[in-house]
């Protein structure tokens, strides 16, 4: 017999490329946005662990509205079956703790980049 | 332990306008022509003759009777099952039956496999060349400018990467010579070219490079590959398969489900 999580997923399927396609959407907007982060972070001369700290906190605040603003109305409106236990996050990434983390090493380069330079050009 | 004092190196702000932008603006530029160069190079995909076309579908076929079993009643999927495993052992659906359990033909010199292989030599050229001629330009041109100084402390193993080529001893590592703005360039312009080319751009090296690093799917159709072994292992496939339908229980799983 099929394992149960196994079952779940074959009641109700999870497309493979609308899952991509919702990661990708985050994706990009959190590599824009952490370029943007870069930018106030090299005009405000942080430096060091405070320049890390400002980006840590503003992309995982970006994350969270993402969250607050896109998927919790739908999850709202559709609560999720009984059978399935992933939550509302199973339903549109791979993982929570996917979608929680992959936004801040997306990003990082993409800030480092603009933090230096704006740091750069202002501070000299 | 008294505090270091912070450096402070005064630069001409020409550098800003003489190096800074134009290595930026140059390998935004490359990263564009790449991503259009790749576009034009890439070459359609060639109809492949009725034959062939039916090898694939026909494996194909049996690739997604197997994950999609469960949609099947059980008497159905028997009935594809069998069918299926009939011709794959037979071999009905080979492109020539006759060179079954031959070894397959030397990739080489089959011209069919050869598109591939230039495919894909294009492409390494199309990263290579435009490397190799930014960094010996930036080499050429910039090499010994300290243009910039990092926000963030690095440890001294950083030296030697950051200021090549500039032979001052106590600097401070956070100092950065043109040729660590190019790399800096490389690893982060990827959100850059996102936002300008959209998504699957072929722009940054790096994702490409990310990308063969990782484990590759093995080739379906590839040259090389003998389609009977994939037939036959296909039909094994199929043949140990437990049936069981998303139909099975359904009564039991409706009535939990209503709620009165």
């Amino acid at each position: 017999m099929p394992s149960q999580q196994e079952l779940d997923l074959q009641i109700s399927p999870l497309v493979q490329e609308s899952l991509a396609h919702n990661s990708r959407t985050l994706h990009n907007l959190q590599s824009l946005t952490a370029s943007l982060f870069g930018i106030s972070a090299g005009i405000l001369g942080l430096e060091s662990y405070s320049g890390f700290l400002f980006y840590l906190v503003f992309s995982l605040l970006t994350t969270a509205l993402f969250y607050l603003l896109r998927i919790a109305p739908t999850a709202l409106s559709s609560p999720a079956s009984p059978t399935s236990k992933a939550g509302v996050l199973g339903r549109y990434f791979r993982s929570p703790l996917d979608f929680w983390t992959a936004g801040v090493t997306n990003g990082l380069a993409g800030f480092i980049l603009t933090w230096t330079l704006f740091y750069g050009l202002v501070r000299a | 332990m008294a505090q270091v004092p912070v450096q402070t190196i005064h630069r001409d702000p020409q550098l800003f306008y003489w190096i800074l932008f134009p290595i930026t603006i140059v390998m935004i530029l490359t990263g564009i022509l790449r991503h259009y160069a790749t576009v034009l190079m890439s070459s359609a995909p060639k109809p492949l003759d009725l034959r062939s076309t039916r090898e694939q579908r026909s494996l194909l076929h049996g690739i997604s009777l197997r994950s999609n079993f469960h949609a099947l009643s059980r008497r159905s999927f028997h009935t594809r099952r069998d069918v299926v495993i009939t011709a794959y052992e037979s071999g009905a659906y080979l492109k020539d039956p006759d060179r079954k359990g031959q070894p397959p033909a030397n990739p080489m010199t089959d011209p069919s496999s050869m598109d591939g292989m230039m495919g894909m030599m294009k492409n390494q050229m199309a990263m290579i060349i435009p490397n190799t001629l930014i960094m010996s330009w930036i080499n050429a041109f910039f090499s010994g400018y300290v243009i910039m100084k990092l926000p963030f402390p690095l440890t001294i193993k950083f030296k030697s990467m950051l200021q090549a080529g500039v032979g001052t001893k106590d600097m401070d590592p956070r100092w950065m010579s043109s040729i660590s703005w190019y790399f800096l360039c490389m690893f982060g312009l990827q959100s850059v070219f996102n936002f300008l080319l959209g998504n699957d751009n072929a722009a940054s090296q790096m994702a490409q490079q990310m990308g063969q690093m990782g484990p590759q799917a093995p080739q379906m159709f590839g040259p090389g590959v003998d389609p009977n072994k994939q037939f036959l292992a296909e039909a094994e496939n199929l043949a140990v398969i437990e049936h069981h339908s998303v139909l099975d229980g359904v009564e039991q799983r409706l009535l939990e489900g209503i709620r009165i």
